[in-house]
């Protein structure tokens, strides 16, 4: 749709409607006012203000009719806003109008009826004001029993909440019912129901459990946001990676979760972190996070905290570092080949990073057990690589703790039977290299 | 025009200072500072910054891979061109045994499209494989008398018989293989890692490509499958030459102690930099990048080079062919220990499976060429422990069809390119060993089962990565592409 002229200055109606309110207001007050001696200058005021409010008053009129031509608002009571609004647009007029030239004298002797009146004008700038909040906001936005039984509602963790009523439901309040409501029913959607929902809009159904592709809701607030059919339009507050992360969710899995819990559904690892965030459990996440990953397998035990100088420090050092994964911090660390031994002060910085490490190549090193006393810190270790190390079965103690170790490369080392032997009592280690050692 | 907003932010995002910021989250640490030799615990190259403001988005988008813990951190990618048949290496089909000759009933075709080359045929005759099947492995996987060595490794292969392709014929489809989409232009899926992940050994490039010298070279080969497109050029596959010297001039002459050669890139290095600073051209940066790579080439190379060290029963596990330089066994043992010195892709080319005619013969060599050397390349990596963190790939740009192309015999016919489903094996890190996946129709005409398209390989191969094949990202003319343009689904079934 092309915004041409008539709708542009439709759009100018929320802007300009609030000038009428202030100046008639003011225009009350100080007639009010004028009553005590301190201030009895302020009658002169009045008639220039009210005909500022007069003239915002009309142009509001104007312009708000322009805008009830385009939007498809409750009838009833864009009927009730719209004589309101011209009843006051009249009242101030013909206010106005009195305390010009030749009717203000009439007017001064009938003082106490005129500030009756700018007492009734005060009531229907209120009426109508609250008429116009009810098109924009809704019927229940100004209702209490709502607000106090969303509060009450409110579920008290992620194992309780129910997916549609605690999350989808808010969650496209939130963000879309201000436009699609009863009462307003933009492109003559409302999504305050699963009923509005599943009726769905203009483009006949917006949502389709199961087919993300063909659901015009999950399409619109996906699409790239220049795009004239994105939503939520310019200006409003888009949906947040996390939001659409649950939106996707909900509607790949059919739209299950009428009344059930999440706890109830399945596979509910990705969606759980998204769903605690939008109900402010646990700390929020970054935005990188929001997205679902497809990996969430990593190890608890890693520390979240880290001191990321130290790697810069290890590479100083010669070291090759790799960054397997940012959040937790999970290095893949490779001591190039033909070092002959480790300075105490690698050491110190790989006793600093133990807990992050999750690959450890130190192949081709000649090494010996007395080089590794930082191993047993690197409780976290899943590979690594001692091979073309002279190392023996002396090492075997220094390896029994790392629970999490599953291969162990000890090609064209020393080490025996024994060591073997030894490391079949680690449950995690599923696969141990020993070609060409004394073993074999 | 220089002073433009545009050059300016080039100007930036290619600076020296951060390109090494960049890369000091990421993977690469280039310690650009060490073009001239770098003792392991020497000197302290410049103190990378850390947490700089990105300069651009293609910088925060490098900054956040990988995407998830990789399972792998090199790849070995043997590239069988032409188009290897299904029929006779692993997808088994017993019940065109009894239908010899008979024609190819409509109902399986489906009036899809044929090549012009046998579109014209009256008749499209079955054509079953001449090659007898056999069970193998501790899985009892179905594998042709062509491949008795490959046989030995099943166990380890998570082999995917569902493959397809969009393109029939061989430059649109090895072009859509290497770079995701059948124009050329694009960046080949090893310069993607190679940019995405940087490198691991800055003495190698992370991006070598062997091409065999002892193949029937029926189809081109083409430099652009490895380019780099619109990526950074340093990071286009290196080819290796096939032969004694892979990369020509790298030994110094007799009795010459390269101080002056030294002296030499030294101030050339200063006058590109000079060049650069006002222009900002990313090829002069390449080719600084270039220059300082050739040169740790020259020791680094030689020595990757140097088979002398290697046992003969090494050479007896990977064949005969492999103490011919340049042949593909030869190739093999090289990619091993490429792999070794953790070069980050590794992309081995074998041409000579464009069987028109004469396939049984045809096919018969190359298994004979490939098939030991394949299978010695995984058992190599595996003893050494390498497969825990090396992926590798086998397979073609297409498969071959049903029907035969010319004359159907008893002991000889041809095979026509056929996409729509084809045979391709990954091994080691990431993915399920010793499984099948995918199923095709009794006539290996269509897919029936868990269809993988050529993206959704790209896309799985980058997962195993780290990648997130949707994320990374490179903004040209105006547009950011990505590997697998629009699509692209991550097969998770053959995942570990």
């Amino acid at each position: 749709m092309v915004l041409d002229i008539p709708t542009f200055l439709g759009h100018l109606h929320p802007v300009i409607v609030h000038l009428p309110i202030g100046f008639l207001l003011l225009a009350v007050i100080f007639e009010f006012l004028s009553y005590f001696k301190k201030y009895k200058e302020l009658k002169t005021a009045v008639s220039l203000t009210l005909l500022l409010g007069f003239v915002s008053a009309t142009l509001a009129c104007l312009f708000g009719y322009l805008l009830s031509l385009g939007g498809n608002y409750d009838a009833q009571i864009l009927a009730n806003h719209k004589v309101g609004g011209i009843i006051l647009a009249g009242i101030s007029g013909l206010l106005f109008l009195v305390t010009t030239a030749p009717l203000n004298k009439i007017v001064s002797a009938y003082r106490r009826h005129y500030t009756v009146i700018c007492l009734f004008l005060l009531l229907v700038v209120s009426y109508t004001g609250h008429l116009g909040g009810l098109l924009t906001h809704g019927v229940n936005y100004l209702s209490l029993n709502i607000i106090s039984e969303g509060v009450a509602n409110k579920p008290v963790s992620v194992e309780e909440a129910r997916l549609f009523e605690d999350v989808v439901q808010p969650l496209l309040n939130k963000k879309c019912a201000q436009c699609h409501r009863e009462g307003k029913m933009k492109g003559e959607l409302s999504v305050q129901t699963y009923g509005g929902l599943m009726n769905g809009g203009k483009s006949k159904s917006v949502i389709i459990g199961g087919n993300l592709d063909k659901s015009e809701l999950y399409k619109r607030i996906t699409l790239d946001p220049s795009n004239d059919k994105h939503m939520p339009p310019d200006g409003k507050t888009p949906l947040t990676q996390g939001e659409i992360g649950i939106l996707k969710w909900w509607i790949e899995k059919g739209m299950a979760g009428k009344g059930e819990k999440i706890t109830d559904l399945k596979d509910i690892g990705e969606i759980k972190p998204l769903v605690a965030n939008f109900l402010g459990f646990g700390a929020a996440l970054k935005s990188d996070e929001m997205i679902p990953q497809i990996d969430n397998k990593v190890n608890s035990e890693i520390p979240l905290n880290f001191n990321i100088g130290f790697i810069d420090s290890l590479r100083n050092h010669g070291l090759v570092v790799r960054v397997m994964m940012h959040n937790p911090v999970m290095l893949d660390i490779t001591l190039p080949a033909g070092s002959k031994f480790i300075p105490n002060s690698i050491k110190t910085d790989l006793k600093a990073v133990a807990k992050n490490v999750i690959w450890l190549n130190l192949s081709g090193n000649g090494l010996t057990e007395n080089d590794l006393d930082f191993l047993p810190k690197m409780t976290n270790l899943e590979k690594l690589r001692l091979e073309k190390n002279p190392v023996t079965d002396k090492v075997t103690n220094l390896l029994l703790g790392l629970s999490h170790l599953e291969a162990l490369n000890l090609n064209e080392t020393k080490i025996t039977g024994f060591c073997l032997e030894k490391l079949k009592q680690m449950p995690g280690l599923k696969r141990v290299y020993s070609w060409h050692t004394p073993e074999k | 025009m220089l002073k433009s907003p545009e050059f300016k932010r080039m100007n930036q995002s290619l600076d020296r200072r951060n390109f090494l910021t960049k890369t000091s989250l990421g993977l690469g640490a280039i310690a650009l500072g060490s073009l001239f030799g770098n003792s392991v615990f020497g000197k302290v190259t410049g103190a990378n910054g850390h947490e700089a403001p990105a300069a651009t988005l293609e910088e925060e988008i490098l900054r956040a891979i990988p995407h998830f813990a990789p399972k792998a951190k090199r790849v070995v990618y043997l590239f069988m061109s032409g188009g290897p048949s299904q029929f006779e290496t692993f997808d088994y089909k017993p019940k065109l045994t009894n239908m010899f000759g008979q024609p190819l009933p409509d109902s399986v075709r489906q009036g899809q499209r044929l090549t012009s080359m046998s579109a014209n045929q009256s008749i499209l005759p079955i054509a079953p494989s001449v090659y007898k099947f056999s069970q193998h492995g501790e899985t009892q996987t179905w594998i042709s008398e062509l491949l008795p060595h490959t046989a030995q490794v099943v166990d380890d292969l998570c082999i995917i018989k569902s493959i397809h392709s969009e393109a029939i014929n061989h430059d649109p489809a090895i072009t859509f293989f290497q770079t995701g989409t059948q124009l050329p232009g694009r960046p080949s899926i090893g310069s993607w890692i190679s940019y995405g992940l940087g490198t691991d050994n800055k003495n190698l490039p992370s991006f070598i490509v062997l091409v065999s010298k002892n193949a029937v070279k029926d189809q081109p080969l083409y430099a652009r499958l490895w380019g780099n497109g619109f990526l950074p050029s340093e990071h286009q596959g290196v080819q290796f030459r096939a032969g004694k010297d892979p990369v020509l001039f790298l030994d110094n002459p007799q009795g010459y102690d390269g101080e002056d050669r030294k002296e030499m890139l030294g101030y050339l290095s200063k006058l590109n930099k000079l060049q650069n600073e006002p222009y900002g051209d990313p090829e002069v940066q390449a080719r600084i990048t270039q220059y300082e790579m050739a040169y740790r080439m020259q020791t680094s190379v030689p020595e990757v080079m140097d088979t002398t060290g290697e046992p003969s029963e090494v050479f007896d596990l990977y064949g005969p062919d492999s103490r011919d330089p340049g042949t593909y066994a030869a190739n093999c043992i090289l990619a091993r220990k490429l792999l070794e010195k953790d070069v980050k892709f590794v992309q081995l080319y074998h041409q000579g499976w464009d069987h028109h005619g004469g396939l049984p013969a045809g096919i018969k060599k190359q298994c004979k060429d490939t098939d030991q050397p394949t299978a010695a390349l995984i058992k190599d990596l595996k003893r050494r422990g390498l497969l825990e963190d090396t992926l590798v790939i086998w397979g073609g740009e297409f498969g071959r069809t049903v029907y035969s192309q010319g004359k159907l015999q008893p002991n000889d016919y041809g095979r026509d390119h056929h996409p729509r489903c084809f045979t391709m094996w990954m091994a080691g890190a990431g993915v399920k060993p010793g499984i099948s996946y995918g199923e095709t129709d009794d006539f290996s005409y269509n897919v029936v089962k868990n269809p993988v398209h050529v993206h959704d390989f790209q896309a799985t191969l980058m997962h195993i990565m780290g990648i997130d094949h949707e994320r990374l990202t490179f903004k040209f003319q105006g547009r950011r592409f990505r590997l697998t343009d629009v699509q692209g689904n991550v097969v998770r079934d053959i995942l570990t």
